[in-house]
């Protein structure tokens, strides 16, 4: 019985659908989390070059992202 | 497409950008859609919502709504799969709440730009329900979208909105069964 779980389980986790699904959810979380950072550390005076320094980004990819704010 | 869009379709485009307008919102998305159909009186989603006893639940939506903007829009299949990556997305908005604020993660990830008002554009994922809807028209051999095609989209389209819907009973098949009769 908990080796027929055990099994379902791992077929579940081995279905690419499972992990892409995750990854998706991972990035939307990702966005939200970045854009509050971002906002908090601009709200605070940081420059577009100390936040991109932090995110290991470049100050125009940031910029282009949450700039005109 | 919207040469196509019957008299109740087009009007729930309208108020869905009217809504999102007063929201303050910077585009349209799929909820102000889902607001507007609530609203409308008469047609054939507004008979599929009182059939399902949705009519009178439009605070029920909201706060469910409301709760998915909380989490940063993530709906429950999102936080369901980043559980199995060990990641608790209620622990994760509490923490950033807690420093950040209430409603922290609601605020957007796009960033924040003044919207003139009439300029408001539908988000991509708006536009996925809108040409879901034709799909779906051009499936049932219907030739116009109506209000009816809409809300079958909006239940078919996997996401927070979906899932609002299916919480309060409306799902493709019972909204298919409610407006259309049959299976």
């Amino acid at each position: 019985m908990s080796e027929a779980t055990d099994l379902a389980q791992r077929a579940g986790d081995r279905d690419p659908r499972v992990g892409l699904r995750a990854v998706a959810a991972l990035r939307r979380l990702l966005e939200q989390l970045e854009a509050v950072q971002v906002r908090s550390a601009r709200n605070q005076g940081w420059s577009w070059q100390e936040i991109a320094g932090e995110l290991g980004v470049s100050r125009q990819a940031v910029h282009k992202k949450y700039g005109r704010q | 497409m919207f040469e196509r869009f019957s008299k109740d379709a087009r009007d729930v485009v309208t108020c869905s950008v009217a809504l999102a307008e007063r929201a303050g919102a910077e585009s349209v998305t799929e909820e102000h859609l889902l607001l507007a159909m609530l609203d409308q009186e008469g047609t054939r989603a507004a008979f599929a919502f009182a059939a399902l006893g949705m009519a009178d639940r439009r605070a029920s939506v909201e706060t469910g709504l409301a709760e998915a903007r909380r989490r940063g829009g993530l709906s429950r299949a999102d936080a369901d799969a980043l559980a199995g990556l060990g990641i608790d997305v209620a622990e994760v908005v509490s923490k950033v709440e807690a420093v950040h604020g209430e409603g922290a993660l609601q605020r957007g990830g796009k960033p924040k730009r003044r919207w003139a008002p009439g300029h408001r554009g539908f988000t991509p994922s708006a536009k996925d329900v809108l040409e879901k809807s034709l799909r779906i028209a051009i499936a049932r051999g219907d030739r116009h979208i109506g209000g009816e095609h809409l809300l079958l989209a909006l239940t078919a389209m996997p996401g927070v909105v979906a899932e609002v819907l299916a919480d309060h009973g409306a799902t493709y098949e019972s909204v298919q069964r409610a407006m259309f009769g049959g299976g």
